[in-house]
């Protein structure tokens, strides 16, 4: 393994590692170790007493292509990026393009998708930059639609 | 691998350990935003540079915060630290605002009440916060936090603390606030002010905090004398993996929806394997027909646009060159998924470093995030070069 590389790393992701630790010191990674892509979505959940809801996209992807979702339904590449709530999903926008009792089991099974531990922060479990310093970890993403 | 990146973790806990966790501005930045502000990373205003901070600020603080709050762009929400709290992320953009504002004036650019929105702002990160938090402390709530009298969180102690700082600094300032228990609200002194009591909090916390410090970096907290030489000090324990929902620590146990959700481990006996993310090797699952992802929401005979075209990206250095391959990627992905948003579709015509795919740009958006991890380097890196051989020895 190079060494030279991990000093390049070093110098740039190292800054973003570098106080993101403290999440670490804070939040305690070492606990959770749910399938890597799962994604949690907070944004509005904990704040209206519900649990925040756990997407996985290891089940998803065995049934679809990431272009379903991410080209045809607009889901941008942004954990709790998409601004979703429950109108948009009755509406049939997001998860209820599919969660309507026609392709998918529909939105009064709450419990299936709003499943996480309260206050578990919105993320992207197991990813690279959460892996390398934070259990929050730093997931930039470009803006896309 | 696992080891470097977790020596990657533990030099960046060492780094940090110097920080605190008081809300000002000056630490929240150098705890997440230098990551990307420091240098200018994909685009983010630089600190201290008024040309790129001026016509941002003109927007208007408030916009700013929202921006830092809910993510712009390649900025992710918080800085992509969600144990930011409001104030916190609020004080690391007044501090960022607060190191042009005497650039940003001079060019008379500023908008009338920006410069009386940093000054405070300044004072706020001055250090004399800090201090007043220990003051109030020793004024108001050592009576009781310093021994434990009618049963209160000693100060210091992580046990106590850690679990309660996880749930959030709010929750603790209301509670120093309302009271709580035996604790009268404001710690019984009504004259200390909200600013006060939180900076008494802030104290508690970072007291916590420090005292566990050492512990960070070790994935065993509290460690007795004997276990200081494990093995493994950093490497995570290896086995776990492909949890059933209500054990990942993620899933609420205590939700009987999360009994009813399938067990990964279930889905992927009968997958090919690979040895890291999922477990699963997807290509080869795909190729195989072990799955057969729809490529259109309803219509189940919807067939991919599947292009064949491979680019090399040359790599300096040891590594292998980089192979880019259209195909496995069109069989899942639409052209628009990456073109133009995260590559211009023209060959070599994009910037791409491993650091920036570490942090989650170019390849990064997708692979250490969904698609297979970066700690794959072989499946990314595999042309061998010409000259490999005599590369090699350079690059030990
Ligand atoms: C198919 C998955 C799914 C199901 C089923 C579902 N939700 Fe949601 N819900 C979401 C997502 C995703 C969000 C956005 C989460 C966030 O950002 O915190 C959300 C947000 C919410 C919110 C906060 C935002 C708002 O719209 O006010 C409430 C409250 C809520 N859900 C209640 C419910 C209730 C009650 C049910 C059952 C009747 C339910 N949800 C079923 C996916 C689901
Ligand atoms: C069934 C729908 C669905 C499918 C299929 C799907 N995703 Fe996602 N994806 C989502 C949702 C939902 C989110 C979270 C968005 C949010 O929180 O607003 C997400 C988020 C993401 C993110 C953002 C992570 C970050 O940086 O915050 C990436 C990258 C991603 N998906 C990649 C993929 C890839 C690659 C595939 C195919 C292998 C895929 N997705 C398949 C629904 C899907
Ligand atoms: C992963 C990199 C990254 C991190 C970490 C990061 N930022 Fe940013 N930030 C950016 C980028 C890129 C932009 C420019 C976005 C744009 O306007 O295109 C930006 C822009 C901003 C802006 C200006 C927004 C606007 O509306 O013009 C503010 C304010 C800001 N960041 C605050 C913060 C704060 C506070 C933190 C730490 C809590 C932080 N950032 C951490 C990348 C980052
Ligand atoms: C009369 C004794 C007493 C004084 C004085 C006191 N506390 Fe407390 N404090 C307690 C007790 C008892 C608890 C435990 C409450 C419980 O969990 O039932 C506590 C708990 C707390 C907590 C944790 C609350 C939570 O949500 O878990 C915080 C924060 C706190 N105190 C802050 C302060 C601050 C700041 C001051 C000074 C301004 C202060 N206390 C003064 C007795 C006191
Ligand atoms: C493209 C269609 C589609 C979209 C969009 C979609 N889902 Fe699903 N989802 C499905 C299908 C199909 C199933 C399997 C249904 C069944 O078992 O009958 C499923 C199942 C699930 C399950 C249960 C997994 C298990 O273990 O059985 C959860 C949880 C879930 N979805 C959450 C979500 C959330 C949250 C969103 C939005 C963020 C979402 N889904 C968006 C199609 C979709
Ligand atoms: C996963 C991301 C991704 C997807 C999906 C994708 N591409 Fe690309 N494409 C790339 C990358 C990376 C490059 C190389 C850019 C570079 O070298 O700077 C590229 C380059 C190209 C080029 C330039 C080739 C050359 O020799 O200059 C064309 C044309 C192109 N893509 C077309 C497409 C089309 C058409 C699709 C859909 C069928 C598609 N791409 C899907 C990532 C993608
Ligand atoms: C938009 C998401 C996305 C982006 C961006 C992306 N990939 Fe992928 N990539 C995938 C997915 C999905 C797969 C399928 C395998 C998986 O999920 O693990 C894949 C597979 C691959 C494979 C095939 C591995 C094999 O076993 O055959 C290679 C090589 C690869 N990617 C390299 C790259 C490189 C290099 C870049 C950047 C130039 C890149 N990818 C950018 C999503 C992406
Ligand atoms: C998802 C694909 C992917 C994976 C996985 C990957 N790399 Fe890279 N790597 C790239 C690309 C793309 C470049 C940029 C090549 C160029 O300059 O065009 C690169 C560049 C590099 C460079 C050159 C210096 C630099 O920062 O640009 C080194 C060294 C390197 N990678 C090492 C590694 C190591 C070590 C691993 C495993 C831990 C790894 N890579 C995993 C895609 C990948």
């Amino acid at each position: 393994m190079p060494e030279r590389f991990f000093k390049g790393i070093r110098a740039t992701a190292l800054a973003a590692a570098a106080g993101i630790a403290l999440a670490l010191a804070v939040a305690g990674a070492d606990d959770a170790r749910a399938e890597y892509g799962d994604v949690v979505i907070n944004n509005f959940s904990d704040a209206a007493g519900m649990r925040p809801v756990v997407f996985p996209h290891w089940f998803h992807r065995i049934r679809f292509r990431c272009k379903v979702c991410h080209a045809d339904l607009g889901f941008k590449f942004q954990a709790g990026g998409n601004q979703i709530n429950m109108v948009k999903i009755i509406d049939g926008e997001f998860c209820g393009a599919c969660h309507n009792g026609e392709i998918a089991w529909s939105v009064e099974n709450c419990n299936l998708c709003h499943s996480a531990k309260p206050g578990t922060p919105t993320q992207v479990h197991e990813s690279t930059v959460q892996r390398l310093v934070a259990p929050g970890g730093v997931q930039p993403a470009p803006a896309r639609k | 691998m696992r080891t470097r990146i977790a020596l990657i973790a533990a030099l960046a806990a060492g780094l940090a350990s110097g920080g605190a966790y008081a809300a000002d501005g000056k630490t929240v930045f150098g705890s997440t935003c230098v990551a990307c502000h420091g240098s200018g990373i994909a685009g983010a205003p630089k600190l201290g540079d008024a040309a790129a901070w001026g016509p941002r600020i003109k927007t208007g603080i408030p916009a700013l915060y929202n921006s830092a709050l809910n993510g712009k762009a390649a900025m992710p929400a918080r800085g992509g630290n969600p144990s930011l709290s409001d104030a916190d992320v609020k004080a690391a953009v007044d501090y960022m605002v607060g190191s042009v504002a005497g650039g940003v004036r001079q060019q008379g650019a500023a908008a009338p009440a920006k410069p009386a929105e940093v000054r405070p702002a300044e004072k706020k990160s001055a250090p004399a916060t800090a201090a007043d938090g220990r003051s109030v402390y020793h004024g108001t709530c050592s009576g009781c936090h310093t021994d434990g009298k009618e049963g209160s969180p000693v100060l210091g102690d992580r046990t106590f603390w850690i679990p309660r700082i996880k749930a959030g600094k709010d929750a603790l300032y209301a509670s120093a606030n309302k009271g709580k228990g035996k604790m009268p609200p404001r710690g019984g002194n009504n004259a200390l002010s909200e600013a006060d009591l939180k900076a008494a909090v802030d104290y508690m916390v970072l007291q916590a905090i420090q005292s566990s410090q050492t512990a960070a970096a070790v994935p065993a907290p509290a460690a007795p004398a004997a276990e200081a030489n494990t093995f493994n000090r950093l490497l995570r324990a290896a086995g776990k993996r492909n949890l059933p929902p209500a054990d990942d620590g993620i899933h609420d146990a205590a939700n009987d929806g999360t009994h009813l959700l399938q067990p990964p481990a279930q889905a992927f006996t009968v997958f090919p394997k690979s040895t890291a993310g999922n477990g699963v090797n997807w290509v080869e699952s795909l190729s195989q027909k072990k799955i057969a992802p729809r490529y259109d929401r309803k219509d189940p005979a919807a067939a991919p646009v599947v292009m064949d075209l491979n680019i090399v990206r040359e790599v300096k250095g040891s590594m292998p060159d980089v192979v880019y391959p259209h195909k496995q990627h069109t069989e899942w992905l639409d052209c628009s998924n990456c073109h133009p948003a995260i590559f211009i579709p023209q060959k070599g015509a994009n910037q791409i470093s491993m650091a920036s795919i570490i942090l989650g740009q170019k390849c990064g958006v997708c692979h250490g995030k969904v698609a297979f991890p970066v700690s794959e380097c072989r499946l990314c890196h595999s042309k061998k070069k010409e000259t490999a051989v005599s590369q090699a020895g350079t690059g030990k």
